[in-house]
């Protein structure tokens, strides 16, 4: 999956990897598509819970060695 | 949206960062969020604080968060709250009781501090919220 933005929160606790998508999806424009690296257990089910209070879409979540890879499409 | 209300009554770091942490996720997945600093929490809003310590009974993990600070791994409460302050969905309120307890004017505390109430008017802004903490 392309990505047209993508944040590195690797080795950052909770709240870390949300503050950062979060940052970038604010700049990002409608239909961009943001890819989140964390590593954070706790990021997939954080991200799940945050696009569905705040209306983006949940693309897709996949392991890729030790980290995270999620995908966020902004709204718009 | 939903609202969380967190009564904050102490200054030390392990109480600091939970409270901290719930109130910027809570923003920015636009919750309102409404802290009511008392006791010894108010001093945390004096202008400038910055607590090197956590509570006397966790000091033996002082040296682990001070890593975690330290290594970028954890950020720090400050940029935290700063993150959720700029949602503008954030409202800081500091007890007029605990202001007079420890001999401060509102002119010492933080720009962020939106007013100094009483324990009612507290009460008048939380009633209505979906989760309700005391963090001590």
């Amino acid at each position: 999956m392309e990505a047209d933005i993508v944040v590195d929160a690797k080795f950052k606790s909770c709240p870390g990897p949300l503050i950062l998508l979060a940052e970038a999806v604010s700049k990002a424009k409608p239909k961009q598509v943001v890819l989140l690296q964390a590593t954070d257990p706790a990021a997939p089910s954080d991200i799940r819970e945050w696009v569905s209070s705040v209306g983006h879409k949940l693309l897709d979540v996949k392991k890729v060695d030790d980290r995270y890879e999620i995908y966020v499409e902004v709204s718009g | 949206m939903p609202k969380i209300a967190i009564i904050v009554a102490s200054e030390k770091l392990d109480k600091l960062f939970p409270a901290i942490t719930l109130t910027t996720t809570a923003a920015i997945s636009g919750w309102d969020a409404e802290l009511f600093f008392t006791f010894w929490g108010l001093l945390a809003l004096k202008r400038g604080y910055e607590p090197s310590d956590v509570s006397l009974d966790y000091q033996k993990y002082s040296g682990k968060l001070s890593e975690a600070l330290a290594s970028g791994s954890m950020p720090g409460w400050r940029s935290v709250l700063e993150q959720g302050l700029a949602t503008g969905k954030v409202k800081i309120y500091a007890c007029s009781t605990s202001l007079g307890l420890f001999g401060l004017k509102t002119d010492d505390l933080e720009k962020y501090v939106d007013s100094v109430v009483g324990a009612a008017t507290f009460l008048g802004k939380a009633k209505n919220a979906d989760v309700t903490l005391f963090i001590s």
